[in-house]
């Protein structure tokens, strides 16, 4: 007899309504037991209405479709629709850490101000078939962090970035390869490409995707207390970021103007 | 790559130098809780620090968090704009009072 399946202490969905089709699709997350006419209408109304509309547990529990929070987040042709549930469970162990709420409002607020999208595997595909690869590394353990720094701090050196650019980029990169190597099954793979005057950095690992779970746990014995610390970094330095996750893995693509 | 030193006292002073990231994040927490085993009170040097992320900084801010419920005075001094630069976009200031920093 197999271990018996755990359950998700929190769970990250994100829906895309096509103003055009009208359509929703799952972009992240478990579309089960989820009412989609009525999370369309919901989209539809935001779009019309120009609003960035979230809704918490301190409103009716009837909008939240039992989640702790949803967000409805109108683009130029669609809205975004990112919700979490976590199932009564709601802020990390040790007063300092971040709830995982604020962490969904972080991700809803850079997806509003056009800073993040979440991707499925064709748009994945677009993205990262873009640019000219300049360096390639594999990440598998942490004292490997070191030299992917300084991969990218050479790279960065050899295009003469300036400081400030070159600072950040490597920050970022390396808390994209932090969070893979905590989160996404300790091992994977960073590129460096030049896509016109950007650098892109696309960090990949074949871990079990961003579903929270594996966020609230001690990581290898590494008692890791900066949940969410990472995303906030990534998103507030960095022009364009695109998250694709699943049960096969995760992919951050970090575009930043050098 | 972080090397550590510590100068023992009735205050100790613990002086940092290299990286602060997930490889060195256990060598942070290991010599900073053996320097605070007893003390009231203690200082972190981060004048040699080169680079610090989210994995040092959220250590940093449980350690700061946890000794200040236990009564015991962790501070931080010689920051350099490499580290203040991540402690801002993390409001670590906030997070931990500015109290706890020296250079004020």
């Amino acid at each position: 007899m197999g271990m018996p399946a755990r359950k998700n202490p929190a769970t990250l969905q994100v829906m895309r309504y096509d103003a055009r089709r009208g359509t929703l699709k799952v972009i992240v997350g478990d579309p089960a037991n989820v009412p989609r006419e009525i999370l369309a209408q919901r989209a539809a109304e935001a779009m019309r209405a120009h609003s960035f509309i979230c809704h918490t547990t301190d409103d009716d529990d009837d909008a939240l479709f039992g989640a702790d929070e949803i967000c409805f987040i109108p683009r130029s042709d669609h809205c975004e629709i990112i919700s979490i549930h976590t199932n009564g469970w709601r802020h990390h162990h040790g007063d300092h850490r971040r709830s995982l709420v604020e962490i969904l409002n972080d991700l809803a607020a850079a997806v509003a101000r056009g800073t993040l999208s979440f991707v499925d595997d064709g748009e994945l595909a677009e993205v990262t078939a873009d640019g000219d690869e300049i360096f390639a590394c594999a990440v598998d353990d942490p004292a490997s962090l070191t030299q992917a720094r300084a991969a990218v701090v050479q790279v960065l050196d050899r295009l003469d970035v300036e400081p400030d650019a070159r600072r950040r980029l490597e920050l970022c990169v390396s808390e994209a390869t932090t969070n893979m190597l905590v989160h996404g099954g300790g091992q994977g793979t960073m590129r460096l490409l030049l896509v016109g005057d950007r650098l892109r950095a696309i960090v990949a690992d074949r871990g079990p995707g961003l579903n929270f779970l594996n966020w609230t746990e001690e990581a290898g014995g590494v008692n890791q207390p900066s949940m969410g610390y990472g995303y906030k970094i990534i998103l507030d330095n960095l022009e364009r970021v695109y998250l694709h996750t699943g049960d096969e893995g995760t992919t951050l693509v970090l575009d930043r103007t050098i | 790559m972080l090397h550590t030193r510590v100068e023992t006292g009735e205050i100790p002073v613990i002086y940092l130098e290299g990286e602060i990231d997930l490889d060195s994040v256990e060598t942070f927490r290991w010599v900073v809780s053996d320097a605070m085993r007893g003390a009231a009170e203690a200082v972190i040097d981060f004048s040699g620090v080169t680079f610090i992320d989210s994995s040092g900084t959220g250590l940093l801010v449980r350690f700061c968090l946890d000794y200040k419920a236990q009564g015991v005075q962790l501070k931080l001094s010689n920051i350099p704009p490499v580290v203040d630069d991540v402690f801002s976009m993390l409001k670590v200031r906030a997070l931990v009072g500015d109290e706890a920093f020296l250079d004020r």
